[in-house]
């Protein structure tokens, strides 16, 4: 190795070692920034001298006071009615995600393009206004209040099929070929959709469940909604909102915040262990539209 | 044969009237849903258990209580009336809202009169629409006052605004009043100066007319204190006594709060009466509202029902249930015999609100717009420059409180106290939709004004519309402009507008 | 203007030819109206030929049909039943029995009042004895206006069927004519499996999306052209009823209703548009750079703990917004924690005003919004990046490229080819961003200039905070939100559409396998 080369070898290697300093610095910064609030809250449900809101950080005593009080009140009923509709959602919502976007990826039928474009356009309204019609419809079928886990479980897994496009995007990475040799084979179209193409859709099934797992947890206005008037049929998101209103906020704003710890735990666990596949879901997936 | 007739008809008219009567006991069993705040679910619980015992009708209710926020319970009512509680709390500014969507049965005229009899004036007021009770009063609890500490607010400085800034900048500390979000506190510096907004409301809820007098030049010395406490940058639009914790010294707040202080600041909590400002030399004390909680009864379609959740509210809100809410919760009560009684007298709480009652005005019916339109005040104020934005701030005010009529094309106005010219000194006014409104002439002379139908000020045919009325009026014609009109005699009147004709009577 | 060929337009620099598909889309824009039109009549007429070739078809059938394909008109799959098509005349038969029992039992009903959406309001008696009111309900203009769709859906869906019933027997007549056998049973039931097995797919999902999300839809559309609000609530005060185009006259109008002080609807309107498209641009394109950036950082040779970076990013994901929203949005209160560390420094004299000063709260949604958004970016990109092939990178620096210049030649070329679609769904997506400014902000603070008629309006609310305001306000004016929400919905489509004819590469699906 002549003299000039290594030169510039050391020098890059010198350049990048200090870009990778620098950006090592500027991740842990982010990091930092990331983790705050999260943090904080954690603190803020261990702190038991005061249960309002307060303008420091770390509690001066400390505690399991509120957890404990959580589970005096509601708190378990509205994290079951959650944790139910979250798991039937993530069930049924799948299948039904991978029956769309198998069928707009895989057959090419009259209906198809117009189908896709109609939905396209229907996306665009915001929904928002629907809520009050959906109560209607859910209230005819018994399906609201007292009731309202499943009638919030009907309405998230009904209009899921409108969400096809990211598996949609995956389907299509898978050649079209392998179809068309199981065909020649005389396998069904059905038979084709269990023993070939599922298994090799680990990703974007992982995918489709875990975001169908993660939007209930976080419903509000449509849950509180649907579930107006009574404790019974609340969602941890609504029930833990009406803990800040202002007559309630002094004695439950610790606990709203060891709620919110919970309520974060299961998303969290799960999202450690299948980051993995939900990358490659939505990598797969997303950018295809 | 006709008389055989004639017997059997009448015997089984009589066994029909037995029956009925039966029919009409009260005797059962009912499932009911009963809305009430979070904290006072255990107590509702305990006051229908003894409701059952004690009553000789032997009515049983097997009540679900849910807790339903007293500032909520209208948005919620709302959602589906038919789904909703049968009996529920809430705070008065949801009245108006409530009776117009039909949320509110009416009080048989018995029960009203025990009612009106049992509790605060000014209560029973907030339950009435037209004249027309809609509702039990609950409280008579829902006004605010000031908290502070004692560790950074001295004693001798309580009572004035500006002193109170001064120490809150100096110590670094927050001032926490409504202002930008609440137009229920924001109001507190209209009232100082005198100021009113009087609305009317006839049997349905509907709003028929207002007097507000925020756009005058006593609203402008309002603003301007207003404009003190709002431009410090150590001002704080919370009411909430939590900001006690984040570096308020001084924080304006309710009963409702009082508990919460207590154990946030310990000996060091004071609560007294709102502060005075200074404008122009002269100081002007705080006002405040002073509101209620009500309960409510549910339209029912099943009378015996009906009956029996009336029976149950008036007992929810009798002399004894009260005064286990304000033992339980220290919720200061409507019934007057309560409220004399020396525990009632005594609460540190409370004690407070009553310092501050002299300066407070009942908090009547509000349109449900008010809230939204005056609370933008405090954020025009803030932005203001100088007096000339402040007066822009009332008159965006005056004007969108007046398009509340203006858009209904039956919509009528009328102003009063006119001083004779085109100058308008003094002036009240009222607009009207379909409706009367009672308006007080205090002299005879040069005293009157005009009445014009909207939008068109110039060529109003006020006076030519009178058709009932006209011998206690007089035209002034054009010479004074714009057929504008005078009271020949002081007094009391009331004027209707029907949408095409206008009736004046004395009273 | 110019027409460049092939040739010209690859010579133009990046921006050049963004400004020539750009005008010449503009330019498009007539032609592409008078060509909608055209094509509209064309559809039209085609439409009415096609009419007129199903009842001349329909009639032919009835005419040249033998006597079970007669009957089959009146009494649906009895064609069916009677060639031994069992399966298919039962289903037939069955929806018919459904579709007319419906209709003699309510449908009828709710047709017959979907003019008028109700007569008589509820009512109300005093009894002496009890001393208490009663209330009677009548009439229910929700209810009427819900059901009266729904009965034009079966209405529709029940002419379909009949028509697909005729047809049927028509070609089992020719079937048998020449001499074939029909489908039996068994054969279509395996059909539902295989060769119609996309239809078996479909059907739960279509059904469910028909009910849950076009009905309500429709529903909403419709509202807009009632007068239902608070006071009109169609069951329990007083009924709503048609008012034709009256409520967007209001929100259209320039006329101030407010007063001198305040703005139309129409200006109000088009203040908040403004707001929700920097807003949408902002969020879309911040998170996206600097997502884009963060994953770069993360994947570059020799940055250790990869893994842990990213989740410590993801927590972001995980948690729900409803909580950790909330707490930011109070950290950036006047005193909340931020604001009192920034004094405790010394740093600052008084309070920053983050959600005090409209400018203020604008920025801070937006960089509070980039918190919640690089970890979605960073994922998504992490894999796209992964994807660009490494040779090209080897030959770039070969070349003697900077980090810069690779960035600018290779990867963000690549990148904004892969994931122009995605920007466009997210740009739409910001523009109904709800829970960002919703928990943040709730809108405030407020303009005082906004049309009082149409509640508060703050100025960072989007046209779907504002939208949501107006539905749970005092007055609930449902019908001007769904007026909102209409024009939301154009608002978005000419969006889309412009973005569609600017952009190559979005166009053709295809383009991506």
């Amino acid at each position: 190795m002549s003299e000039a080369t290594a030169k510039r070898h050391m020098g890059l290697r010198a350049s990048r070692a200090v870009s990778n300093t620098f950006i090592h610095v500027l991740l842990i910064v982010i990091s930092i920034i990331w983790l705050i609030p999260f943090v904080c809250i954690v603190l803020q449900s261990f702190r038991v001298e005061n249960t309002g809101p307060v303008g420091y950080i770390i509690p001066h005593q400390w505690g399991t006071d509120n957890y404990t009080r959580l589970f005096q009140t509601d708190f378990p009923r509205w994290y079951t009615n959650t944790f139910i509709a979250a798991l039937v959602t993530a069930v049924l919502q799948t299948v039904i995600v991978l029956c769309m976007s198998y069928t707009l990826s895989r057959f090419r039928f009259k209906m198809r393009q117009p189908l896709m474009r109609f939905m396209l356009i229907l996306g665009m309204f915001p929904g928002m206004l629907t809520m009050i019609i959906l109560y209607r419809v859910l209230k005819d079928l018994g399906l609201t209040q007292a009731n309202a886990v499943p009638g919030l479980i009907l309405v998230y897994v009904a209009s899921s099929g409108m969400g096809y496009y990211v598996s949609k995007g995956f389907f299509d990475t898978i050649p079209m070929s392998l179809d068309e040799a199981a065909r020649v084979d005389g396998a069904t179209r059905a038979k084709i959709l269990y023993k070939i193409i599922l298994p090799l859709s680990k990703p974007i099934v992982i995918y489709t469940v875990l975001t169908a797992f993660m939007g209930p947890w976080g419903d509000y206005v449509f849950a509180r909604y649907i579930a107006f008037g009574t404790s019974a049929g609340k969602n941890v998101a609504v029930g833990l909102y009406d803990w800040l209103n202002k007559d309630q906020i002094s004695n439950s704003y610790t606990m709203f915040c060891a709620g919110g710890v919970l309520v974060a735990l299961p998303v969290t666990i799960l999202f450690l262990f299948l980051q993995k596949y939900y990358v490659e879901g939505v990598t797969g997936g997303a950018v295809k539209g | 044969m006709k008389k055989f007739l004639a017997l059997l008809l009448t015997a089984v008219m009589a066994l029909s009237v037995c029956l009925t009567a039966s029919a009409e006991s009260l005797a059962g069993t009912y499932d009911i849903t009963v809305w009430v705040a979070e904290n006072a679910v255990s107590l509702t619980e305990k006051q229908i258990k003894d409701f059952n015992e004690s009553n000789t009708d032997g009515i049983v209710f097997n009540a679900t209580i849910e807790a339903v926020s007293e500032s909520e319970a209208a948005t919620q009512m709302i959602t589906d009336v038919e789904a909703g509680g049968d009996i529920f709390c809430f705070a008065q500014d949801q009245f108006a809202r409530l009776v117009q969507a039909n949320a509110l049965a009416k009080l048989g005229t018995k029960a009203a009169e025990a009612v009106i009899a049992a509790n605060d004036a000014g209560t029973v007021a907030a339950a009435t629409s037209g004249d027309t009770l809609y509702a039990y009063p609950l409280t008579a609890d829902n006004g605010y006052f000031m908290y502070y500490d004692k560790s950074v607010i001295p004693e001798e400085d309580v009572d004035s605004l500006e002193k109170l800034i001064a120490d809150c900048e100096a110590n670094q500390k927050y001032f926490a009043f409504e202002q930008q979000t609440s137009a229920w506190y924001l109001a507190s510096f209209f009232f100082a100066t005198g100021c009113k907004s009087d609305w009317k409301t006839d049997d349905e809820g509907n709003f028929i007319s207002v007097n507000d007098t925020f756009d005058s030049p006593a609203g402008l010395i309002a603003v301007k204190g207003m404009k003190k406490l709002v431009d410090s940058p150590f001002h704080l639009s919370s009411g909430s006594v939590n900001e006690f914790n984040s570096g308020a010294a001084v924080v304006v707040s309710g009963t409702w709060d009082y508990t919460a202080a207590k154990e946030i600041l310990g000996d060091n909590l004071g609560a007294t009466d709102l502060p005075s400002f200074e404008v122009d030399g002269k100081e002007y004390h705080l006002g405040s509202f002073n509101g209620c909680k009500l309960l409510g009864v549910k339209p029912q379609v099943d009378a015996v029902k009906a009956a029996v959740l009336h029976r149950l509210a008036q007992y929810l809100t009798g002399e004894k249930a009260q005064m286990e809410r304000f033992e339980a919760l220290a919720w200061g009560p409507s019934n007057v015999v309560d409220q004399a009684s020396e525990a009632v007298q005594a609460n540190p709480g409370l004690a407070a609100l009553i310092a501050q009652a002299p300066y407070s005005v009942p908090q009547g019916q509000i349109h449900g717009s008010w809230w939204d339109i005056a609370k933008v005040i405090a954020e025009d104020v803030k932005n203001a420059k100088d007096e000339a934005g402040l007066q822009q701030a009332l008159d965006n005010y005056y004007d969108k409180i007046a398009s509340l009529f203006k858009l209904d094309t039956s919509a009528l106005l009328f102003v009063g106290a006119w001083n004779g010219w085109n100058n308008a000194d003094d002036t009240d006014t009222y607009y009207l939709k379909d409706g009367s409104v009672t308006l007080e002439v205090p002299q005879s002379d040069y005293m009157g004004g005009r009445i014009v139908t909207p939008g068109s000020w110039d060529s109003d045919k006020g006076f030519l519309q009178v058709t009932t009325g006209k011998e206690l009026i007089q035209d002034l014609g054009d010479d004074v402009g714009d057929n504008n009109i005078v009271f020949l005699a002081p007094g009391n009147y009331t004027v209707t507008w029907d949408g095409a004709a206008i009736t004046i009577a004395a009273n | 203007m110019k027409q460049y060929s092939d040739l010209e337009f690859l010579k133009l620099s990046r921006g050049q030819k963004f400004l020539y598909r750009l005008r010449r889309f503009l330019l498009s824009i007539p032609l592409g109206i008078g060509r909608f039109f055209m094509n509209l009549f064309r559809a039209l007429g085609k439409g009415i030929a096609g009419i007129g070739r199903e009842l001349g078809e329909i009639g032919s059938t009835f005419v040249h049909g033998d006597w079970k394909t007669k009957i089959s008109f009146f009494i649906m799959g009895f064609g069916s039943l009677a060639r031994g098509q069992i399966l298919r005349g039962v289903l037939f038969l069955l929806f018919e029995a459904v579709f007319i029992a419906y209709m003699v039992m309510s449908g009828g009903y709710w047709l017959s009042m979907l003019p008028t959406l109700g007569i008589t309001g509820p009512s109300e008696e005093y009894s002496e004895i009890l001393d208490a009111y009663v209330t009677r309900y009548h009439d229910n203009s929700f209810q009427i206006l819900l059901y009266g769709v729904l009965t034009i859906f079966f209405i529709i869906a029940f002419i379909y069927t009949w028509r697909v019933n005729i047809r049927q027997n028509r070609i089992a007549e020719k079937i048998l004519a020449s001499g074939k056998k029909l489908k039996s049973g068994r054969d279509d039931l395996r059909s539902i499996v295989d060769d119609q097995f996309h239809k078996t797919l479909l059907a739960l999902p279509m059904t469910g999306i028909l009910v849950f999300t076009v009905l309500p839809i429709l529903f909403m559309i419709l509202v807009a052209f009632t007068n239902y609000d608070g006071t009109h609530n169609g069951y329990t005060n007083s009924l709503f009823t048609w008012v034709g185009l009256d409520n967007f006259n209001t929100m259209l109008s320039w006329n101030v209703t407010g007063g001198a002080g305040s703005q139309s609807y129409a200006a109000t309107f088009g203040e908040v548009l403004l707001w929700t498209l920097i807003w949408a641009f902002f969020a879309t394109f911040t998170n996206y750079f600097l997502g884009m950036f963060v994953a770069m950082a993360i994947n570059k040779k020799g940055i250790r703990f990869k893994k842990g970076w990213r989740t410590i990013l993801v927590l972001t994901i995980a948690i729900p917004q409803f909580i950790s929203l909330l707490y930011v949005s109070k950290m950036f209160a006047k005193n909340g924690i931020i604001n009192g560390f920034l004094m405790s420094m010394g740093w600052i004299e008084k309070a920053l005003p983050f959600w005090e000063d409209p400018t203020w709260a604008r920025i801070t949604v937006i960089l509070i919004n980039i918190w919640i958004g690089i970890p979605y970016l960073m994922l998504i990109t992490t894999g796209i990046l992964m994807n660009i092939p490494a040779d090209l990178y080897e030959s770039a620096r070969i070349d003697g490229a900077n980090a810069w210049q690779q960035y600018r030649k290779i990867t963000l070329p690549y990148m904004l080819f892969v994931t122009g679609p995605y920007l466009l769904t997210s740009f739409t997506g910001n523009m109904n961003n709800f829970n960002v400014i919703f928990l943040l902000t709730g809108g405030a603070p407020t303009n005082p200039a906004a049309s009082s008629a149409a509640g508060t309006v703050g100025y960072t609310d989007l046209l779907i905070t504002w939208l949501f305001k107006i539905t749970t306000g005092a007055e609930s004016q449902y019908y001007l939100a769904s007026v909102i929400g209409i024009l939301v919905f154009v608002v978005v489509a000419l969006i889309s559409l412009v973005v569609y004819n600017v952009l190559p590469s979005i166009k053709n699906e295809e383009d991506f396998r």
